[in-house]
């Protein structure tokens, strides 16, 4: 039997590793690059276990693309300003993300800039889950 | 006449054994008030509350033990998982198929856990996919294994050891069930968790061995650290067709399903 050194079990388990909030392997993301896109919001969804953002992004071809965006739940999103209406159908906006590995349009959600010029990040873990909310 | 004598006992007998899934014929479920109230010496914690992972070593999510050895089918499997990781496709992930995560990844996962501790049983729930779990108290044994269900949580048995509660778990299904990914589990797979409450109440340990001799050789140990959280509720969190539409992580052609 062929046995795996223990430095490549870890290598293999830390590269298996996915983002504490997710409910799904992101093994297929490259988060060394960051792509952005500017297109007009076909769907933004607020709900657990993520939040979604659907872009309908011009190609070359003259015609769109849908990049899909997977996103924190919202409880990370509201550390970072997000509300549930902070994006809507027919919104123009510019998304930054880290995309697939394997071309497909999408990625992992970074941040978006809305077209009054506002950049919104993907937020953070809530913390300070042991103390009371801040007054 | 004779065929209507003999359909109610055919109901009678798979009434029976459907009761002893969990329990003898006859004894008294988790919940029932006279099994609540019966007198039972002191437990030696209460750990009713909201968790969430942290201060364990290593991090909250398991890794196999250094020179780990799996049985050949595990190790195919095992090195198809990492020859798709290399190419950048997902392997297998069930879970982002809505398929449940069972144990022990709902203990080794980041997502807070809501706890209830009663006499005669501990219900969690666990914020990955609401996902339930039971820890029987009430002194009932496992199950016959000839009529237990495999279930993902598997059949979870507790008892007090002083201040230590000891939970024993089998009868699991080793279909879309996973240690880790690259670590598929078999119906074998055994837990052994010790539990024990430290800093003043605030933090709960899970020491877990863990054996599945078709799986890998030897026992596996981890420990893991919950902290109290006391200003933080679990949210409704369920896996849905819609959202996995959206997640082309989840349904993208490159994946290794």
């Amino acid at each position: 039997m062929k046995r795996l050194s223990i430095g490549t079990s870890l290598i293999l388990v830390a590269c298996m590793a996915v983002p504490a909030f997710a409910h799904h392997s992101a093994a297929g993301i490259d988060r060394n690059k960051t792509t952005t896109v500017e297109g007009v919001v076909k769907e933004f969804k607020w709900a657990n276990p993520h939040s979604w953002l659907d872009v309908a992004v011009p190609n070359a071809k003259g015609g769109t693309d849908l990049w899909s965006f997977e996103m924190n739940p919202p409880a990370y999103l509201v550390r970072n300003g997000w509300k549930s209406s902070t994006v809507k159908a027919g919104d123009r906006i510019k998304v930054s993300g880290h995309p697939f590995m394997n071309g497909e349009p999408g990625g992992i959600f970074v941040s978006v800039t809305l077209s009054n010029g506002q950049t919104l990040g993907a937020g953070a873990a809530p913390s300070n889950v042991n103390q009371p909310a801040a007054k | 006449m004779k065929r209507l004598i003999l359909f109610p006992a055919l109901i009678l007998i798979a009434v029976t054994n459907l009761q002893a899934q969990f329990q003898q014929p006859g004894a008294l479920g988790a919940l029932a008030p006279a099994n609540l109230a019966k007198p039972r010496p002191k437990p030696g914690f209460d750990l009713t509350g909201t968790w969430l992972h942290g201060g364990s070593e290593g991090g909250f999510r398991f890794a196999p033990p250094p020179g780990f050895k799996l049985t050949p089918q595990a190790q195919v499997i095992y090195d198809e998982a990492k020859k798709a990781q290399g190419e950048g496709k997902v392997y297998h992930d069930d879970i982002g198929q809505c398929w449940p995560s069972g144990l022990p990844i709902l203990m080794t996962r980041v997502w807070p856990i809501a706890m209830i501790q009663l006499p005669t049983a501990i219900y969690m729930i666990q914020e990955l996919m609401n996902t339930m779990r039971f820890i029987y108290l009430d002194g009932r044994p496992h199950t016959d294994p000839d009529i237990a269900v495999p279930s993902f949580n598997g059949e979870s048995i507790g008892h007090w050891e002083n201040d230590t509660l000891v939970v024993d778990t089998k009868y699991f299904v080793p279909e879309h069930h996973w240690l880790d990914q690259g670590i598929q589990t078999s119906d074998a797979l055994h837990l052994v968790e010790r539990i024990r409450m430290t800093n003043g109440g605030k933090t709960l340990e899970f020491e877990t061995t863990a054996s599945d001799p078709k799986t890998w050789e030897g026992e596996w140990k981890w420990t893991k650290k919950f902290q109290r959280v006391d200003y933080r509720d679990i949210a409704e969190v369920e896996c849905l067709p819609d959202l996995n539409e959206h997640m082309p992580s989840t349904h993208s052609n490159a994946n290794v399903r």
